[in-house]
């Protein structure tokens, strides 16, 4: 048996650290560990209630829009406020905007490169400028081969693509065309959010009871130009691609369990619709059982354990109770709490969005077109692991795509009909005391935000965001995390190359940066590129 | 054996900066191919990511004009960035070694650094503060990008204690060209801007607060299209009046909107008081810009 240690895993936002214990080729058991920690829920202590959307939105810079959102929600909710419709529609268009941005950009520029050779660009002979210049580079370090081999030894093992590397030229000449240019979408993806959320990362026009501003019609005009071209690369060239591999490339891996974990699914749903129903839909889902629809329901059941994770106290309670008191020195391995649905540790994320749609069958979200065709590669034999969550990621995007049409449709009504007002000022302030919860999705999972106000001020305040679940430790029933449990399996035919390692903790999407070192039993320094 | 460690570590710096330009993955530059290529002229930056939260990336990668794929391909040698490179553990972690023994590179800080105690924050088992510490001795210059960077930013005031780069500097004794470009995030074109005039040689003129005044040379208000309106944010909090920067006349996102401009009070973002001393965001308040080390 050997144990292997990543840290940091790269390409992923955030710090994140995998130890893996490999048996026989696959991973017997896994430890995923957060390491880095700011301590963002306590600052806000003491603070105006007000201050907290735009104070958690700066906790991650690449779901932006999502914790300022959320954090909205929370204080409404504790102000007692009612969102205005159309405060309702500007803010699904600029999270929608942020979501359009962020399922590409994960794909191309965080994952795809898992599962490409980049070296056949030797043989290009097309004319783009970009590839002859990456294609020049390649050709140049074969020009100048190493005097002494042995470099390479045992610290940098030489790769050879395994089974789920693509090396067919011409799908990799098209993937890095289309990397290149979904960095320029991604760009005007935020483009299009700012026209309404003032800029983009971190935009500044949601606040607590409403938005504010009423875009114009120039405004308008403008973001659906931008809408179009974003929407056209999605439909033309990012769902096909995904779909493409997984059909074909990688169906193998696709119908495999590599990274299939626990199977339950927890979603909170988001982007509420005019008839009251949520855009993607809110449920859980607990050994294939759809134990709950609403958020009602499901809010009471979350708790927190912080057994293995370096917080005082140690018993589970429920996040409106939760203490954020660090200790760095409790024997534990992670800063990231483990939130719990009914005791369940559960998957978060494209993945259990798409199952709570498959399975909640009245939802109309469930007749949706992409929808359909996730259930029909499940039908197929794709199982629920790493290529099924990058399908679903892709699929969902396309329900995304027509609803933010359809809202931009509702924002010319709405202002044909006077209906404009985009603020409940009434309850701008604050109560002396109140207590409040505003549960959403982010593009990467469920996301919740609970505030409590003492005084007028913040008196305490607790986010459970969407890689605490993915990510979560060990709790003190013995039961791992989805991360933790989705790596079970996991095959590491060669311990110097644990390349599936990395492919089924991005295929989460997480939200902590990572870059992985690998640890030989013996405490030598053994490292791998994953 | 000295031979053996130069190549390896140039093998490894070259494969690696190369696929971190390319945002490509490192490990397929082991069919024993080596880069002595283009990448090798361009000008070297290493980038590490403290107590951030990648807004500062995602905003540089925001940029129309110029797009991040020419600056990557054609500009820079971006040998370390977490979130943008190929290469994982060891290998990023050798190249950033290598980087940091050959020197002369641009370092480009993103969040703040744990004040409090260094077990806040860890990448590879080791404190961020001494990997800042020992690739800033080696610079040519460090740009703080960000308001966590330059002064603290959100990091400052939590228990973490997130400080800016200066700080740490002081703190080891460490002597360097430092350029804050704070705010939250910082805007693409403050970032390229002062990385080409850098390379260029130009002369940039930095204010008490190690900001360039080119950028952060007038206050908001004065430049602000409801500055003497009703349309003035003052009474919702707006810090414009306390705050420096160019944000009235670039705007936000290729110049589409910005804070204000969506009806929002600016927060002061890259001023060293903030957030902290800056806070309540939405309540009239004098903020004189201060921000004790």
């Amino acid at each position: 048996m050997a144990q292997i240690t990543i840290d940091p895993l790269t390409r992923i936002e955030g710090h994140l650290k995998v130890n893996v214990n490999v048996n026989g080729g696959t991973v017997s058991d896994a430890e995923v560990s957060g390491t880095a920690a700011r301590g963002i829920e306590k600052l806000l202590k003491g603070k105006e209630p007000r201050d907290a959307a735009y104070i958690t939105e700066r906790i991650c810079g690449v779901c932006f829009t999502a914790h300022g959102w959320t954090s909205s929600i929370a204080v409404e909710n504790a102000h007692n406020a009612n969102l205005p419709d159309a405060a309702r529609v500007v803010r699904n268009l600029i999270a929608g905007g942020a979501w359009l941005h962020d399922h590409p950009l994960h794909f191309y520029h965080l994952s795809a490169v898992d599962y490409i050779d980049i070296t056949v660009l030797a043989n290009y002979s097309g004319s783009d400028i970009n590839l002859n210049k990456i294609k020049n580079l390649i050709l140049s370090e074969v020009a100048n081969p190493p005097i002494d081999g042995s470099y390479v030894g045992p610290f940098v093992p030489t790769y050879a693509p395994d089974q789920y590397s693509i090396t067919d030229l011409d799908t990799v000449v098209t993937l890095v065309q289309h990397y290149i240019k979904a960095l320029e979408i991604q760009a005007k993806a935020k483009k299009m959010s700012a026209i309404f959320g003032g800029k983009q990362p971190h935009q500044s026009s949601i606040i607590p009871t409403g938005v504010t501003m009423f875009p114009n019609a120039d405004q308008r005009s403008q973001f659906r130009v931008l809408l179009d071209e974003v929407t056209g690369f999605i439909k033309n060239t990012y769902v096909p691609d995904v779909l493409g591999l997984g059909t074909n490339e990688l169906f193998g891996l696709a119908t495999s369990d590599i990274g299939v974990g626990y199977q339950n699914y927890l979603a909170y749903g988001c982007f509420p619709e005019k008839q009251g129903h949520l855009m993607y839909p809110e449920g859980a889902i607990v050994n294939g059982i759809l134990m709950a629809d609403n958020r009602d329901d499901i809010e009471p059941l979350i708790t927190e354990d912080v057994t293995n994770a370096w917080y005082q106290s140690n018993s589970a309670g429920h996040p409106s109770s939760s203490q954020q008191n660090f200790n760095l020195d409790k024997s534990a391995y992670t800063f990231v709490k483990a939130p719990r649905y009914n005791g369940q540790p559960m998957e978060v994320g494209p993945l259990a969005r798409m199952m709570v749609m498959a399975n909640r069958t009245s939802h109309p979200s469930h007749s949706h077109s992409a929808v359909q065709q996730f259930i029909g590669l499940v039908n197929a034999g794709v199982k629920p692991g790493v290529v099924a969550r990058h399908a679903a990621r892709a699929l969902e995007t396309l329900i995304l795509c027509d609803s933010m049409y359809n809202w931009m449709d509702e924002l010319d009504s709405l202002e044909a009909s006077g209906n404009t007002q985009i603020r409940d000022n009434n309850h701008w302030d604050p109560p002396r005391n109140g207590s409040g919860w505003g549960m959403t999705e982010a593009p990467r999972g469920a996301l919740g935000h609970w505030i409590d106000i003492s005084n007028f001020a913040i008196g305490n305040y607790a986010c459970v965001v969407p890689t605490t679940w993915n990510a979560s430790p060990l709790d003190a029933n013995g039961l791992n995390g989805p991360f933790e449990e989705a790596l079970k399996g996991c095959p590491v035919p060669d311990e110097n190359n644990p390349i599936n390692v990395g492919r089924i903790i991005r295929s989460f999407d997480p939200c902590l940066a990572c870059a992985v070192h690998v640890i030989a039993p013996n405490g030598d320094m053994k490292q791998y590129k994953i | 054996m000295k031979a053996k460690l130069i190549n390896r570590r140039h093998f490894i710096k070259m494969s690696s900066s190369a696929a971190a330009a390319l945002g490509l993955s490192q490990f397929l530059f082991t069919k024993e191919v080596f880069a002595a290529g283009p990448n090798a002229k361009k000008p070297a930056v290493i980038w590490l990511e403290a107590q951030d939260c990648t807004g500062c990336t995602e905003s540089v990668l925001s940029s129309l004009t110029p797009a991040p794929i020419d600056v990557l391909l054609d500009t820079i040698n971006l040998q370390y960035h977490e979130t943008v490179m190929s290469g994982t553990g060891y290998v990023a972690e050798s190249a950033l070694q290598a980087a940091i023994q050959e020197g002369g590179y641009i370092l480009v800080i993103e969040g703040a650094i744990p004040a409090a105690d260094k077990r806040f924050m860890k990448v590879a088992g080791k404190p961020v503060e001494d990997t800042f510490i020992e690739a800033s001795r080696n610079a040519s210059a460090i740009i703080a990008i960000g308001a966590c960077a330059s002064y603290g930013g959100i990091c400052r005031g939590g228990e973490s204690d997130g400080q800016g780069a200066e700080y740490f500097l002081d703190k080891h004794g460490v002597s360097k060209t430092l350029i804050n470009l704070p705010g939250c995030p910082l805007h693409p074109q403050w970032f390229y801007e002062t990385v080409i005039d850098f390379l260029n040689g130009k002369n940039i003129n930095l204010d008490s607060n190690k900001r360039p005044t080119s950028i952060y040379g007038q206050k908001v208000h004065r430049n602000c299209f409801r500055r003497g309106t009703n349309l003035c944010l003052k009474s919702q909090g707006c810090k414009g009046m306390w705050t420096k920067s160019n944000c009235p006349t670039l705007k936000w996102n290729d110049g589409v909107n910005w804070c204000i401009g969506s009806g929002a009070p600016c927060a002061g973002c890259t001023e060293p008081a903030f957030y902290d001393q800056i806070s309540p965001l939405y309540t009239k308040k004098f903020i004189s810009s201060y921000y004790p080390k």
